[in-house]
C-alpha cells in the first residue's frame, strides 16, 4: 500500500529530461537543456576508481586526478584552472572508489572553453606530464592525506571501518586517499600506465546541463574530442562481490587522543542499484537521518548517553554498499550500553518494520535531497554521468526519486531484518587516551564526503 | 603508445568564447507585515526548494556577562517543542515537511534557515512561525540541551582549525569584549544556563519588529502573502528594544601564539587581524586584492607553498564581517569590522619554511604591488562567477540575509559586482597590502611546539609564546 507521501512535481522527471549521444571513438555524450540560468555545467566520470587500484599502488587514481590539473599539450602548468576561472567558471575533480569525476561550470557562453581543456588533457596529457609535477603533487595529496584524516580526531575511523569490513585483497579494502607508503612509492612510469590505461573516451562519459544549444554542443563535442582514438587497454577491475553477510561481528578498539569515546560501525548492505539499496537508504534514514530518527531520539533525547548519533550510506555498485553508524558519547559513558541500545533498536525495527509516519518523513527527506542534488546544473550533471557509468542508463537518473517512493514499508523492514544484524558489521570502538600514545587526532564527516578526496581543497573559512 | 595517441589528435586553438548573456543579482521586494516584521521575497524561478531565512536582532553582546552561549542554546531551543507540538513531534513534523530547520547565533544576530520543497510551504512556514511565536523551551530540553553543548565543546576544542579560531579571537579582542570569547559559551558559562534565561534571553530580544524575513525560491503557484499572513503574520511582540553597539577594537600588534599538540603531523595556521567592512569604499578593492593574494589554487600564496612546494593542501586569505553598524547619517560610515585572515595547514616539519614563504609573499606584494594582469583575472572570476554562484535559492537567500544583518542596502550585492569591475590595479594592491600588513598579524600555531617553536622564533615574525593544547 502506498504510505501517503506522494512526489513533488519537480521530484521526478519534471525538470530533466536527456538526450544520449556517442561519438565513433566511444565517448558517451548526455545534454540536458535548462534556459532559466545562464549557466551550464560540464562533467566528464572516467570509469577508473580506487577499486581498480593493485596491491602497493593505493591512493594512485587520485594521484592521478590531482596530476590532470598541473597541464597537458595545449595547457601550460596551471593553466586548466586559470582558464576556467579566468572565464567566471568553477571546477574541481574528485576520486571515489567507483569513479574519478571533474567538473566545471562555467557562464553559459563559455562552455566551449570547458570543452576545449577537457579534450586537450583526456587526449595529450602524457606530453605535459613530468617528473616536478609528480613530486610536488604527491607533497599535496601526502597534506590533503594530513588535513583531512591523520590530524583530526576520529579521521581515520572510515579507512578502519572500510579495511575490515571489505576483506584483505578485496578491491574496496583501501580508500581512494591511498596510504602514506604507497603514495611515496608512485612513480611517474606508474601514472604514465594508469593514464594509457584507464583514461579514453571510450571509458568515459561527458554530461552537459544547463544553457546550451545542443546541435552546437554536440559540434563541438565532436570537433574537439572526435579525434582523441579509443584503446581496448582498460583492465576490469577486480571482482567485488562478497556474501550478502559477514557472517560474524568484526570488532577493533582503537586507543588514540580523542575527546570522547565513540561506537562506530560498518555494516554491509545490497548494492546500489537495486530496490534493496532503495530499501536501505530508507531504513537508514528512519533509524538513523535526522532529528527524528529513532537512534537520535533512543540516544540523543531520551537516555541522553550520546551527543550525537546517525547512519550514513555509502552506495556501491561493484561491492555491496555500507551502512555506516556514529555515536559519539556523551560524558563519562561506556560503550557497551549504547551497543545494547542500538541492538535493541536495530532488532525491534527489523521485528516490527517502521510506521506509516516514519515513512513519510523519509521518504520527504530523501525527496528533498534530490531536489537540493538537482537545484544545480553541476548537481544535475553529476547524476546523469554517475547512472552512465555505473548502470549504463542515464535516464535512470530522471526516475531515481520514483524508485524511492514506490519502495513499501515491508520492504524497508525486510532489509533491516536481512542486513542490520550483529552478525553482518565492523565494529569500531573509540578508547580516549591522554598525549603521546596517541597516534591520531578528529572530524565527523558522513561517509559520501569521506569517500570523495577533491582537487581543490577549500580552506575553512 | 602515449605518442602514438598524442600524434592522432587533431588540436584546435583555444577558443574564446561568446557574447556573455546578461545576469543581475536578483532584486527582492520589500515590505512589511502588521505585526512589524519585515519581509523581503526573490522569485528564482525553477528553484523548487524554497530557502527561508529570518535575522533576529539579538546580538551576542547582548547576552547577560556570564552566560555567553545562551543565544545560541535558545537558538536550538527553538525547534525543542512549541505550544503544539513536543519537541519529537515538532521534529517529526518538520521532517514530515521534507525540510530542515536551522539556527544559529552569532556576533551580529540570530539566523533560522528553513528550507522545505515549495510543495509544502505553507506547512513550513507554519511550523518555522511556531517556533518563533511560541517556543515552549520545556526545562528538560534546555537541561538536554545544555548537556549536549558541554559534550561538543571537548570535540571543538580538539580540531585543529576550531582551536585555531578560538584562541585568534582571545588574542585579538580585548577581555571585556564578547568578541574575545566563543560564539557558542564555555564550559563554565553554558554551565549555569537553565531554561529561565533561555526564557528571558528570547523575551528581552525576539520579536517581529526587528525581525526579517527573506523568502526565495520558485514562488510562481505560491499565494504567498496569504501563507506569512496565517503563519508568520500571527507573531506577536513588544517594540525594539534600546541598544548600543560597542565599537570592535584589535589588538593586531605581530606575535605568534603556539597552541602546542604533541606529535601533531601538521600545523593549523590562522594569521589575522580586523579590517574594513563592506561599508567601508575599500571593500571592493579589498576583496579584489585577497583574492589575489589568497582566493583560489592560482593566487599568490598557493601558487608557492602549495603548487611549488607542496606544504600544503591549500591555504586561504578572506575577509569575514563581524559585525556592521547602520551608516552614521552624518556620512560617518560604519563602526563594524571584518575578521582578515589567512587560513590552512602545513606539514609539520616545514612549518618554518612555509611561514617564511608566506611573509616573503606578503613582502613582495608590498614591494611589487599585484600585477594588472592578476588584477584582470580576479574580476574576471568575481563577476563572473555570480551567476553560478547564486543558482540556488539558499544561496540568494543567505547574501540577502547578510545584507540585512549588515545594514546594507538590498542592492549592495548587485552594485559590488560593477564596483569590483571598476576597482584598479593599484587600489586592489593599496588594499589588500593594509590588510595584510607583514608587521601586524596576529598568528595562530596549532602544532607540536617541540618541533615548530625554534624554527618560527627564528623568522623573527614577532614575540613567540607556547600554550597547552
Amino acid at each position: 500500500m502506498p504510505m501517503g507521501h506522494t512526489a513533488t512535481q519537480q521530484a521526478g522527471s519534471g525538470g530533466l529530461k536527456a538526450t544520449e549521444h556517442r561519438l565513433a571513438n566511444g565517448l558517451r555524450v548526455v545534454l540536458s537543456e535548462d534556459h532559466l540560468t545562464p549557466v551550464a555545467a560540464l562533467c566528464l566520470w572516467y570509469d577508473v576508481g580506487s577499486r581498480h587500484e593493485v596491491k602497493g599502488r593505493t591512493g594512485l587514481a587520485h594521484l592521478f586526478e590531482h596530476l590532470m590539473f598541473q597541464g597537458s599539450s595545449q595547457v601550460t602548468g596551471n593553466g586548466h584552472f586559470e582558464l576556467v576561472q579566468g572565464a567566471g567558471g568553477s571546477l574541481n575533480g574528485t576520486t571515489s572508489f567507483e569513479r574519478t569525476n571533474y567538473f566545471e561550470t562555467m557562464p553559459a557562453h563559455q562552455v566551449e572553453l570547458a570543452l576545449w581543456l577537457e579534450a586537450d588533457r583526456m587526449g595529450s596529457l602524457l606530453t605535459a606530464l613530468d617528473e616536478e609535477s609528480l613530486e610536488n603533487q604527491r607533497d599535496v595529496v601526502k597534506n590533503e592525506r594530513r588535513q583531512r584524516y591523520d590530524n583530526v580526531p576520529y579521521g581515520t575511523a572510515f579507512e578502519k571501518l572500510i579495511a575490515m569490513a571489505y576483506p584483505e585483497d578485496h578491491p574496496y579494502h583501501h580508500t581512494p586517499i591511498g596510504s602514506m607508503a604507497d603514495l611515496d612509492a608512485a612513480s611517474l612510469e606508474d601514472a604514465r600506465e594508469f593514464f594509457r590505461t584507464y583514461y579514453a573516451p571510450n571509458n568515459a562519459v561527458l554530461s552537459i546541463v544547463g544553457d546550451i544549444d545542443p546541435e552546437q554542443t554536440l559540434a563541438w563535442i565532436e570537433k574537439y574530442f572526435g579525434t582523441i582514438p579509443s584503446h581496448e587497454g582498460k583492465r576490469p577491475p577486480r571482482d567485488g562481490t562478497l556474501p550478502d553477510v559477514i557472517g560474524g561481528q568484526l570488532r577493533e578498539v582503537v586507543e588514540e587522543e580523542v575527546p570522547a569515546r565513540a561506537l562506530m560501525a560498518a555494516y554491509r548492505l545490497p548494492h546500489d542499484g537495486t530496490r534493496e539499496a532503495d530499501a536501505a537508504d530508507l531504513a537508514l534514514t528512519v533509524l538513523g537521518g535526522g532529528e527524528s530518527s529513532r537512534l537520535h531520539n533512543r540516544l540523543v533525547r531520551r537516555d541522553r548517553t550520546a551527543v550525537a548519533a546517525g547512519f550514513g550510506l555509502l552506495r556501491l555498485a561493484g561491492a555491496p554498499s555500507l551502512g555506516w553508524l556514529d555515536v559519539k558519547t556523551s560524558g563519562g559513558v561506556e560503550v557497551p550500553g549504547i551497543e545494547a541500545a542500538v541492538d535493541e533498536e536495530l532488532a525491534r525495527f527489523a521485528a516490527e518494520g517502521p510506521t506509516p509516519q516514519e515513512m513519510e518523513r523519509a521518504q520527504a527527506q530523501i525527496e528533498r535531497e534530490w531536489l537540493d542534488r538537482l537545484a544545480t546544473v553541476g548537481g544535475r550533471a553529476d547524476e546523469l554521468c554517475r547512472f552512465s557509468v555505473l548502470f549504463g542508463d542515464p535516464q535512470l537518473a530522471l526516475t531515481a526519486v520514483n524508485r524511492v517512493l514506490d519502495i513499501t514499508a515491508e520492504e524497508v523492514r525486510a532489509v533491516a531484518a536481512a542486513r542490520l544484524r550483529p552478525d553482518n558489521r565492523a565494529v569500531l570502538v573509540y578508547e580516549p587516551v591522554q598525549g603521546a600514545d596517541a597516534a591520531d587526532d578528529t572530524d565527523q564527516t558522513d561517509a559520501a564526503e569521506a569517500a570523495d578526496t577533491d582537487a581543490e581543497g577549500e580552506a575553512a573559512q | 603508445m602515449s605518442d602514438a595517441v598524442t600524434a592522432t589528435m587533431t588540436f584546435h586553438p583555444q577558443p574564446q568564447g561568446g557574447a556573455p548573456k546578461p545576469w543581475a543579482f536578483p532584486a527582492p521586494e520589500r515590505g512589511e507585515l502588521s505585526n512589524g516584521l519585515t519581509v523581503l521575497r526573490c522569485h528564482r524561478p525553477g528553484q523548487q526548494v524554497i530557502a527561508v531565512e529570518i535575522n533576529l536582532d539579538a546580538p551576542l553582546d547582548t547576552e547577560p556577562a556570564g552566560l555567553e552561549g545562551v543565544a545560541t542554546i535558545m537558538a536550538r531551543a527553538l525547534s525543542e517543542g512549541t505550544d503544539k507540538h513536543t519537541a519529537e513531534e515538532f521534529a517529526a513534523e518538520l521532517e514530515r515537511c521534507g525540510a530542515t530547520l536551522d539556527a544559529h547565533a552569532d556576533h551580529p544576530g540570530l539566523r533560522v534557515s528553513l528550507e522545505v520543497p515549495v510543495s509544502r510551504l505553507p506547512k513550513g512556514l507554519g511550523l518555522l512561525a511556531d517556533a518563533l511565536r511560541a517556543p515552549a523551551f520545556p526545562d528538560g530540553e534546555i537541561e538536554r540541551l545544555v548537556a549536549n553543548r558541554l559534550d561538543e565543546i571537548p570535540h571543538e576544542l580538539a580540531n585543529p582549525a576550531r582551536r585555531a579560531s578560538v584562541t585568534l579571537a582571545k588574542e585579538l579582542f580585548p577581555a571585556e569584549s564578547r568578541m574575545s570569547r566563543p560564539r557558542q559559551g564555555t564550559e563554565e558559562t553554558i554551565e549555569g544556563i537553565d531554561a529561565a534565561a533561555v526564557r528571558a534571553f528570547y523575551e528581552a530580544h525576539i520579536r517581529p519588529s526587528t525581525a526579517t524575513a527573506v523568502i526565495v525560491g520558485d514562488l510562481a503557484g505560491v499565494d504567498l502573502d496569504q501563507a506569512l499572513a496565517d503563519t508568520l503574520g500571527a507573531w506577536t511582540g513588544g517594540p525594539p528594544p534600546q541598544r548600543t553597539v560597542p565599537p570592535i577594537v584589535g589588538d593586531d600588534t605581530g606575535r605568534v601564539v603556539i597552541v602546542d599538540r604533541p606529535g601533531a603531523v601538521q600545523t593549523q595556521l590562522l594569521i589575522g587581524r580586523i579590517g574594513a567592512d563592506r561599508h567601508d569604499r575599500v571593500w571592493p578593492a579589498q576583496v579584489l586584492g585577497t583574492y589575489c593574494l589568497g582566493g583560489t589554487l592560482t593566487s599568490r600564496l598557493d601558487r608557492v607553498l602549495r603548487e611549488e612546494k607542496g606544504y600544503t593542501y591549500g591555504v586561504r586569505a578572506f575577509g569575514q564581517v563581524l559585525r556592521s553598524t547602520p551608516p552614521s547619517p552624518a556620512g560617518g560610515g560604519s563602526a563594524g569590522a571584518s575578521l582578515l585572515a589567512i587560513s590552512g595547514s602545513v606539514a609539520t616539519e616545514v612549518t618554518g619554511p612555509a611561514l617564511e614563504d608566506l611573509w616573503t609573499v606578503l613582502r613582495t606584494l608590498k614591494e611589487e604591488g599585484l600585477t594588472d594582469a592578476e588584477r584582470d583575472v580576479a574580476v574576471q572570476n568575481l563577476v563572473g562567477v555570480a551567476p553560478l554562484k547564486y543558482e540556488t535559492a539558499a544561496a540568494v537567500a543567505g547574501t540577502l540575509a547578510d545584507q540585512v544583518e549588515q545594514h546594507l542596502p538590498d542592492d549592495f550585492q548587485a552594485q559590488l559586482y560593477a564596483r569590483l569591475a571598476d576597482a584598479g590595479t593599484v587600489e586592489a594592491t593599496a588594499a589588500v597590502v593594509s590588510a595584510f600588513p607583514a608587521d601586524r598579524l596576529v598568528t595562530v600555531l596549532v602544532g607540536d611546539a617541540s618541533r615548530i617553536a625554534e624554527p618560527v622564533k627564528a623568522l623573527g615574525i614577532g614575540e613567540v609564546s607556547v600554550i597547552t593544547g
